[in-house]
């Protein structure tokens, strides 16, 4: 009886590795790359969970899809969201995005769950993989964002704290100069802290000790690691601003602390975008929110995406956090409709990321680069659109979602009351 | 009393005139002005007309602030201005039923936040315009995307939140002159979790959805004893009223008897299925119409009975996730009310947002695809209708715009291509004949607040 078993197991092993082993050609594809360079059609052949090779002509595969009159494009990067880690936005118990305890050091990692509805749902809408962040900490800089490929598997795949956020402007509560001044602090101490004297958690503990601004915020060691990486490795700092003169500031704080600074909102961004421009700050910008929303974003215009374009500014996107992060695509057409260029505003939604957060071999249709792609069933930017295929590390994902199967219970079957239905 | 429920709501207006016989006065009357409108012939335009219908290059000829003509060669004088539309598209002016603008202006601040008087579950008594802010630039953002005219409602954390106000979409210095001239009064009532959630946090009724229900029949009760009072005070002969006391007026008991009357339209904010169904009951046990269910994330479990009601549903295209009662999100739900008992629902693509107002005919374009992907045959022309005359309808105000109909205001916009392309821009909206909107001669409305707030000598947005 086991015996038998181990030999089933064994033969199922070997047929799914051979189905891994299979090559895919998706052929006669119109092709748009992520990188700027303009649509052609051409085959695409994907080998374990690589793009092998990328040509016009003829190539063969093991299985071959069809590609006739549809679109291929890199998978999706949500640059900003809480995919997997809030489930319900007004249920705090499937929250997992905020600490009590921990700021700078704030890491969700841990949190994150595979199984959300959110991930099948997000990965129908062509987004294949997400950059999820925390809520800000009482710090303005601090939490850490971390990056996940929405494959569904339970061993989490991604990088774990590529990323750092914060946040300056309008509060209620408290001056922007005081903002700016405790950033401006955390960073002084960050620098002055030799890597030699943080090797034990009591080192640190007694650095944290010996610094007003470090006691005065009741930073633990979590958080001192973190504030250290970001001055001595580059990690990416996001932070979230919108007012022209507050851009200007964090230029002046990118030059001084040597930050891999992106700044995020930046709605106001066209007042000051010549600055930007030199200053390489890449942005994060949602390219439909025009809502004048705060003193802080008075600015906010839906043409902008195209004027920052024209100055060679990086630009990504993203949505209105709280579960409407597919409609990033649709700020993307948009931001084309008023002005952006198509290959920019679809490089926003793939290369850049991966370049600005060094997100790994992806973003791109290109030989060499993982096999997150996306077959859509007509122009990718139009929102009417879907995909139709997508793979995520070469693999043919099932596009079923909860989603799905309720339109599928509710438009199918109906002679059947709705709890026997499929 | 005659049952007004059955009656389709676009009568409803003239039905006021002829039934508010008791309200010895009507405040806050509309003073709309439309601005200076010239006869315009718009020339081999592609259309959709908000009646389901699609026209391929032909002609729409406004005159006197009417559409008076749709067809081919259309006869005209040289007093008519004439728009080449060749290629382009045309619709009727968009409706948004469900807006919070004014009452959630922008800046988005605590001083004028004024869309809840969340101080008791129960405000029939407060009128969304009169927390209006002219000012709000959003409304100029909306013209942009079409959008002629608007339905302000209250927000959702009452029972009974109060009356909701029509307006055109029109900057203007008083309220009363952005008011939709006729347009009947709407209440708004709420669902679910949020004015549970609002009082049950204060320890107050209600707290569950049991006690929701219990709030709006409590309500209706009363609101039952005001209208037979006044009834039976109406129905004396003129010496009885002189010698007795007229009941004196409640500005609560107002709105919920018009409710009662059928003079004001119920505008239901809910999510579940089953609660609407419960709301239907509810107003089947006082007799009054439920309108439209707004946000109704799960109207297509439930299709067929809003569909029998005649019930609309006022929908996003694919919002979801942000409460419990809106986890069961499904993108065909547009389509699926729309096609409830062969084609009978009434589906409407509300925004709820300053953003989504600005891009209807995106949202549309949404549901309409997820529609098809769902099995159902509908068209471009019929999706149309979402935005426009379904709106229209559950506003009360079909009988003057929704639709490109021979005899109707002519608030009508103009395409630089198929609006359900996300590459659609707005390039010309016309609101009663007369150019609101113009994109190239950067003709558009600017709020005060937008003036030289950024830079002294610009408008906020100006180049």
């Amino acid at each position: 009886m086991i015996y038998s078993r181990n030999i089933a197991l064994i033969i199922f092993m070997l047929s799914t590795a051979v189905v891994n082993s299979e090559s895919v050609l998706i052929q006669d594809i119109t092709i748009l790359d992520g990188k700027n360079n303009e649509p052609f059609v051409g085959n695409v052949l994907i080998d374990d969970n690589k793009i092998s090779q990328v040509s016009t002509s003829s190539l063969r595969g093991d299985l071959v899809i069809n590609g006739t009159g549809k679109i291929l494009t890199p998978g999706i990067i949500s640059t900003d969201t809480e995919i997997g880690i809030v489930e319900i936005g007004a249920l705090s118990v499937t929250r997992d995005d905020s600490s009590n305890l921990y700021q700078i050091g704030f890491s969700i990692y841990d949190a994150f769950n595979p199984n959300s509805v959110l991930i099948p749902w997000n990965r129908s809408n062509g987004i294949t993989s997400t950059l999820t962040l925390p809520q800000n900490t009482n710090s303005p800089i601090g939490g850490l964002g971390s990056f996940f490929v929405l494959d569904s598997s339970l061993e989490i795949s991604g990088s774990k704290d590529v990323v750092m956020i914060g946040r300056v402007g309008g509060s209620g509560s408290k001056s922007r100069a005081e903002t700016f001044a405790i950033i401006e602090d955390l960073l002084e101490f960050a620098s002055s802290i030799d890597s030699s004297d943080m090797k034990t958690y009591k080192d640190i503990a007694e650095i944290i000790d010996g610094s007003p601004i470090a006691e005065t915020m009741d930073l633990h060691p979590r958080d001192l690691k973190a504030l250290h990486k970001l001055v001595n490795d580059e990690l990416p700092l996001i932070i979230k601003a919108n007012r022209a003169s507050d851009l200007l500031k964090l230029i002046k704080l990118k030059e001084e602390y040597d930050l891999n600074l992106i700044i995020m909102g930046a709605q106001e961004a066209g007042l000051v975008a010549s600055r930007i421009a030199e200053s390489k700050i890449p942005l994060i910008i949602n390219p439909i929110n025009n809502i004048p929303e705060s003193f802080d974003e008075l600015g906010a215009n839906i043409e902008l995406a195209g004027k920052l374009e024209d100055l060679g500014i990086t630009l990504m996107f993203n949505a209105p956090r709280d579960h409407n992060y597919h409609l990033i695509r649709q700020g993307a057409g948009v931001a084309v409709a008023n002005g952006m260029s198509y290959a920019g505003a679809l490089k926003a939604l793939t290369l850049s990321p991966v370049e600005v957060f060094k997100l790994g071999n992806r973003g791109q249709i290109a030989p060499g680069k993982i096999a997150d792609l996306i077959i859509w069933d007509a122009d990718p930017l139009e929102p009417s659109s879907m995909p139709e295929k997508v793979f995520i590390n070469g693999e043919d994902i099932d596009l079923t979602s909860r989603m799905s199967r309720l339109t599928e219970r509710y438009t199918k079957n109906k002679e059947k009351p709705n709890g026997y239905r499929n | 009393m005659t049952n007004l429920s059955k009656i389709p709501i676009y009568y409803s207006s003239i039905l006021i005139i002829l039934t508010a016989t008791f309200v010895e006065a009507k405040p806050f009357e509309s003073t709309y002005e439309p601005l200076p409108s010239e006869n315009i012939l718009i020339s081999n335009a592609n259309i959709y007309d908000g009646e389901g219908n699609e026209f391929l290059s032909t002609d729409l000829l406004i005159q006197d602030r009417k559409i008076v003509a749709i067809g081919e060669d259309l006869p005209i004088n040289n007093t008519f201005k004439v728009i080449d539309a060749t290629g382009k598209w045309i619709t009727p002016g968009i409706i948004d039923i469900h807006s919070h603008m004014g009452v959630y202006p922008a800046p988005g601040v605590s001083t004028s936040s004024d869309g809840n008087e969340a101080t008791s579950p129960v405000t029939a008594d407060v009128w969304a315009e009169h927390s209006i802010w002219v000012q709000d630039p959003q409304y100029a953002l909306a013209l942009k995307g079409g959008i002629t005219a608007f339905h302000i409602l209250p927000g959702s954390a009452n029972l009974i939140g109060g009356r909701g106000v029509t307006v055109k979409n029109i900057q203007r210095n008083t309220i009363d002159s952005m008011k939709f001239p006729d347009a009947p009064h709407s209440l708004k009532m709420a669902c679910g979790e949020n004015p549970k959630r609002v009082y049950g946090n204060r320890q107050q009724a209600p707290s569950t959805r049991m006690g929701n229900a219990a709030g709006y029949r409590k309500a209706w009760i009363e609101a039952e004893a005001y209208l037979s009072r006044l009834d039976e005070y109406e129905a004396k002969s003129e010496e009885a009223k002189e010698i007795g006391y007229k009941p004196q007026r409640n500005l609560e008991q107002d709105t919920l008897a018009g409710v009662l009357r059928g003079e004001i339209l119920v505008h239901n904010h809910c999510y579940r299925a089953e609660e609407m169904a419960t709301m239907i009951n509810i107003a089947n046990e006082f007799n009054y119409k439920i309108t439209a269910f707004h946000h109704g994330v799960e109207a297509y479990k439930i299709a067929d009975l809003l569909a029998e009601n005649g019930i609309c549903g006022a929908l996003w295209a694919d919002w979801w996730g942000f409460k419990h009662e809106a986890y069961d999100m499904v993108q065909a739900n547009i389509a699926i009310l729309d096609q409830a008992l062969n084609g009978k629902g009434c589906a409407i693509v509300h925004s709820d947002d300053a953003i989504g107002i600005q891009h209807l005919n995106q949202e549309a374009s949404k549901a309409l695809a997820a529609g098809l992907r769902a099995g159902f045959n509908i068209t471009k022309a019929r999706a149309m209708n979402w935005i426009t005359s379904n709106p229209a309808k559950a506003a009360g105000i079909y009988d003057q715009t929704g639709s490109l109909k021979v005899g109707k205001n002519a608030d009508v916009v103009i395409w630089s291509k198929n609006p359900f392309s996300v590459y659609a821009l707005v390039e010309k909206v016309f609101i009663d004949g007369a150019t609101a909107y113009d994109r190239e001669s950067n003709f558009e409305p600017a709020s005060d607040f937008d003036v030289g707030i950024i830079s002294p000598n610009k408008n906020r947005i100006e180049e």
